[in-house]
């Protein structure tokens, strides 16, 4: 655990001044490869339509899907396409995920004036009791009914289906499965204790300062100015900091200079300016001190769809002077000291979190890698690039860390796979409101809330 | 000793100027090492107890170790209040560090003046943040300046190109901030320079009430250094011919005659050569129709621009009108002789292409004026003598015609070349002016009313 064994030392500071303060070197790098290659967008079009990213899913999935179909219901399962069915067969059928939902926001009806509908207000989850599930394929679609939980699945996943098609054109389902796991990469990690410090939801520029002071006693326990020489020996194991989006607060967000009068947002900042200097100073803090990976989130400067592009250097220009900064896309990809990455903002779970019952981010984010897929839901509820050649979302390798920010609270569960695949799953909460961030040891994959407060007039305990 | 010298420091800050002292503060300020600051504190407290048990001191402390949360252990670091301090520590399961972290004269209720001072010191001492600091990573370099102007040669490429055109095209915008620097073409360049020295006396001149003489052609030439003398030269004629031609209701004379009066030592300056003024003419043609609609509205905003500190023209370009204006206006005598040279000879290459250019430019003109700016198509009364053929006498008529002129001093100038084209044009004209008189003599008083009386009134056509 981290600090353990700070404890012998740890009122080593109670005392006069020592002649000598040690100083700590922090841990070297290993190995650092920034994997997020397929997440970089160069030329973008948006004069795609967006069914050639399902069909890149699909074809990309599909040998996958039928490999585990084989696994699961005998090598001598038939593997049918929709157009093939025959009534009464039982067969398997891969395809993607449709869910029709009824409280599904839909530009069209929104515009639509025969309906004369007042825009749906955002609701926390757009399930309904009467959801259906439609399987498509390259060709045509299925109703599905029978052993499927309408409710946990979401549009756009890719699985397989195990059952026959009935006389009312409805297919029976008696078994499902997704894409599992992909396959593990090997395992590379140090044989000492290395720390990456995974925050998200800074929030600056909220106007609130309840976590400023915690937002720095983060910086300075990372960069060793906190603490006794025993936790400041074990912040020097960090090796890396991953900031995993929202470093703006939604406040930020305000678009006063569309909703009023010229006159009186004329000579108005936006608000995000001063939050990105703020953010610029405290990136400049830890960047003299530790290797920084920013990742963009939902209220960041940077565009919406995924993937999210870094963040521009130029608005950061006290800290992009250090090499240490490195600004990067969300979703995010690299071996960090052997261990590879994959983490997201939130912007997929809390997007599947809107769309199905599963109401634990922890549940949703194993959900997600059992499916093969980051974000399934993209791009039908949430915004992403028209991808046509490959669909860059889907899981080729079983990372050992999976995280996503900005979640409720703090969660951390180690996933066993069949073919030894060992992931950590982390939900990264939101640092604004909980004042936590998370330690990651890369030696044994453990992970460790660490929480900073202050005092209030308020406190009691 | 060293000792005491600190601690004598932190007396002073403590008690004296009554500050908030964190360890960081300390550190900073008398330079050195976080740890020793905290130890300073702490040695301080310690003695300050010792001497004086009712020293009004209070010490905020921060405490770090494991606690058990939720079945996992959770890493907490809080900083507390003194009184806080044993509850803290006992539950926490494992203590991995105590250390002082501020001392104060007066109790805190909040940990926000802990922030407060804290940010303050760091913010000024952004540079060297980790100098104190008890990790040092070798990583942390700064990027060598080759690395970082490849990343920024790209952007500051657009940005770089006609920052005069960048002058131009900020006060032309309508009271938007300043946008990139569109033209890049050098006929636009020429135009909008021209424009440029246009809005940015105007400022600067908005007070002043002196008259320009006629400069039309240089006047309008760009008054930044930039523009070649290509450009020079199209706005030459530009000016001369095509602000007879182009009128505007209400556009104020004003800005013009600043802006004439500064151009003249412009084209001094620069050498003038004819390349092919008629092949930029038709260029000019459009490219002036869509400027004076452009000028109209950045006049009609003035107002705005001069809110507006952010779209000022570059500070070189402004002194360097400043200077040329100050050589101008220093006596009204001056402002004759300098410019009067000048137009000569700007009319010696000019008046070839003038007149073809003038005809060109009427049919545009017609278009332009409903929006035009700053050349005006005034009715003005005037009395014309002429012999009657029918009856053999002489008569003198007072009508109304049809002129174009930027204010007062283009008429000076302009008299010989707009005289010679307005003859023809009369006779044609005559009778439909007559039945306008009505319309135009609200016209032409109204005219008449925004103008401002100058000394070149005594030079008007007849």
């Amino acid at each position: 655990m981290f600090s353990e064994q700070a404890t012998p030392t740890a009122q080593g500071l109670l005392a006069p001044p020592s002649a000598e303060a040690s100083t700590f070197t922090r841990v070297p790098v290993l190995a650092y490869a920034d994997c997020s290659q397929p997440f970089r967008l160069g030329e973008r079009s948006f004069s795609r339509q967006y069914a050639h990213i399902y069909a890149a899913r699909l074809i990309e999935m599909r040998p996958i899907l039928e490999e585990r179909a084989r696994q699961k219901w005998g090598n001598g399962v038939a593997l049918r396409k929709l157009c093939e069915l025959r009534a009464g067969e039982k067969c398997c059928v891969v395809g993607t995920l449709f869910k029709a939902m009824q409280l599904q926001p839909s530009i069209l009806q929104e515009i639509s004036e025969e309906h004369n509908l007042v825009p749906q207000p955002p609701l926390p989850k757009y399930i309904h009791p009467s959801d259906e599930l439609i399987l498509e394929d390259e060709l045509q679609r299925i109703k599905l009914e029978g052993a499927v939980e309408v409710q946990r699945l979401v549009t756009g996943t890719i699985f397989a289906v195990y059952g026959s098609e009935q006389d009312d054109g409805k297919f029976l389902v008696e078994d499902h499965c997704f894409a599992d796991l992909p396959r593990p990469l090997p395992w590379n990690g140090p044989s000492s204790d290395r720390f990456v410090l995974l925050v998200s939801g800074l929030g600056l520029g909220s106007g609130s300062g309840d976590s400023l002071l915690s937002t720095q006693l983060l910086v300075d326990v990372v960069t060793g100015q906190l603490g006794a020489e025993g936790e400041q020996s074990c912040a020097a194991q960090i090796s890396r900091v991953i900031l995993a989006g929202n470093l703006l607060s939604q406040n930020t967000q305000s678009r006063d200079t569309i909703n009023k009068a010229k006159y009186l947002t004329k000579k108005t900042q936006a608000a995000s300016v001063e939050a990105v200097k703020m953010l610029d100073e405290i990136l400049l803090q830890l960047c003299t001190s530790v290797p920084v990976d920013v990742m963009p989130g939902e209220f960041d400067p940077t565009n919406y769809t995924l993937p999210q592009q870094p963040l521009h250097h130029c608005m950061l220009p006290l800290a992009s002077a250090y090499s240490t900064l490195q600004l990067v896309t969300n979703p995010y990809q690299a071996d960090v000291d052997g261990i590879r990455f994959l983490g997201t903002s939130g912007q997929n779970v809390s997007d599947i979190f809107k769309y199905s019952s599963m109401d634990d981010y922890l549940e949703i984010l194993e959900w997600t890698l059992l499916a093969g897929h980051i974000s399934p839901t993209a791009p039908d509820t949430l915004g992403c690039y028209p991808f046509y050649k490959s669909d860059p979302f889907i899981l080729t390798d079983c990372p050992h860390v999976y995280f996503c920010g900005n979640a409720p609270r703090f969660q951390s569960k180690l996933l066993k796979g069949e073919h030894g695949q060992q992931v950590l799953l982390v939900t990264v909460p939101t640092f604004s409101t909980t004042q936590t961030a998370c330690l990651v040891n890369l030696r044994n994959l453990s992970c460790q809330p660490i929480s900073f407060s202050g005092f209030g007039t308020e406190d009691d305990d | 000793m060293e000792d005491e010298l600190y601690l004598e420091n932190i007396d002073e800050f403590v008690t004296d100027q009554n500050r908030i002292v964190t360890y960081k503060w300390l550190s900073y300020t008398l330079g050195v090492h976080v740890n020793q600051a905290k130890q300073m504190l702490y040695d301080y407290v310690e003695r300050k107890r010792k001497e004086n048990s009712g020293a009004q001191l209070h010490v905020t402390y921060l405490v770090a170790g494991n606690l058990i949360q939720n079945g996992h252990i959770c890493h907490k670091v809080a900083v507390v209040r003194e009184d806080k301090l044993e509850a803290m520590k006992s539950k926490l399961a494992t203590i991995a560090s105590v250390h002082v972290y501020s001392i104060q004269k007066a109790l805190l209720k909040d940990s926000g003046p802990l922030y407060n001072t804290d940010y303050d010191i760091v913010k000024t001492n952004l540079h060297n943040c980790s100098k104190f600091s008890a990790i040092h990573c070798a990583a942390a370099v700064p990027r060598t300046s080759a690395e970082v102007p490849q990343v920024q040669t790209s952007v500051q490429a657009g940005s770089q190109t006609p920052s005069d055109t960048n002058a131009v095209s900020v006060p032309v915008v309508n009271g938007h901030g300043p946008s990139t620097a569109k033209q890049t073409a050098q006929q636009p360049k020429g135009i909008m320079g021209m424009f440029a020295a246009k809005a940015a006396s105007k400022p600067q001149d908005t007070n002043k009430e002196t008259k320009a003489e006629a400069k039309e052609a240089p006047g309008v030439s760009a008054v930044s250094s930039k523009p070649p003398a290509k450009g020079n030269i199209m706005n030459n004629f530009f000016g001369k011919a095509a602000m007879n031609k182009l009128k505007v209701n209400s556009v104020p004379e004003q800005p013009k005659e600043e802006k004439e009066v500064v151009k003249p030592s412009v084209p001094v300056a620069e050498p003038e050569s004819s390349p092919s003024p008629v092949v930029e003419k038709p260029g000019k043609k459009t490219e002036s129709a869509r400027i004076q609609q452009k000028d109209k509205k950045s006049k009609m905003k003035r107002m705005d621009k001069s809110d507006n500190e952010e779209e000022r023209v570059p500070e070189n370009l402004k002194k360097k009108r400043k200077r040329i204006k100050q050589l101008q206006s220093d006596s009204s005598d001056e402002e004759d002789v300098p410019p009067s040279p000048m137009p000569e000879e700007e009319k010696a290459p000019s008046p070839p292409p003038v007149p073809a250019l003038k005809t060109e430019l009427e049919p545009a003109s017609t278009e332009v004026s409903a929006g035009g700016k700053k050349r005006k198509r005034k009715r003005v009364l005037k009395s014309k003598m002429f012999i009657d053929e029918e009856e053999g006498c002489m008569v003198t008529e007072k009508v109304y015609e049809s002129e174009s002129c930027t204010d007062s001093e283009d008429d000076f100038a302009k008299s010989k070349p707009p005289a010679a084209q307005k003859q023809p044009v009369l006779p044609m004209r005559k009778e439909p002016k007559e039945e306008r008189k009505n319309l135009k003599k609200g016209a032409a008083t109204a005219n008449r009313a925004n103008k401002q009386v100058s000394i070149m009134g005594f030079f008007q056509k007849k």
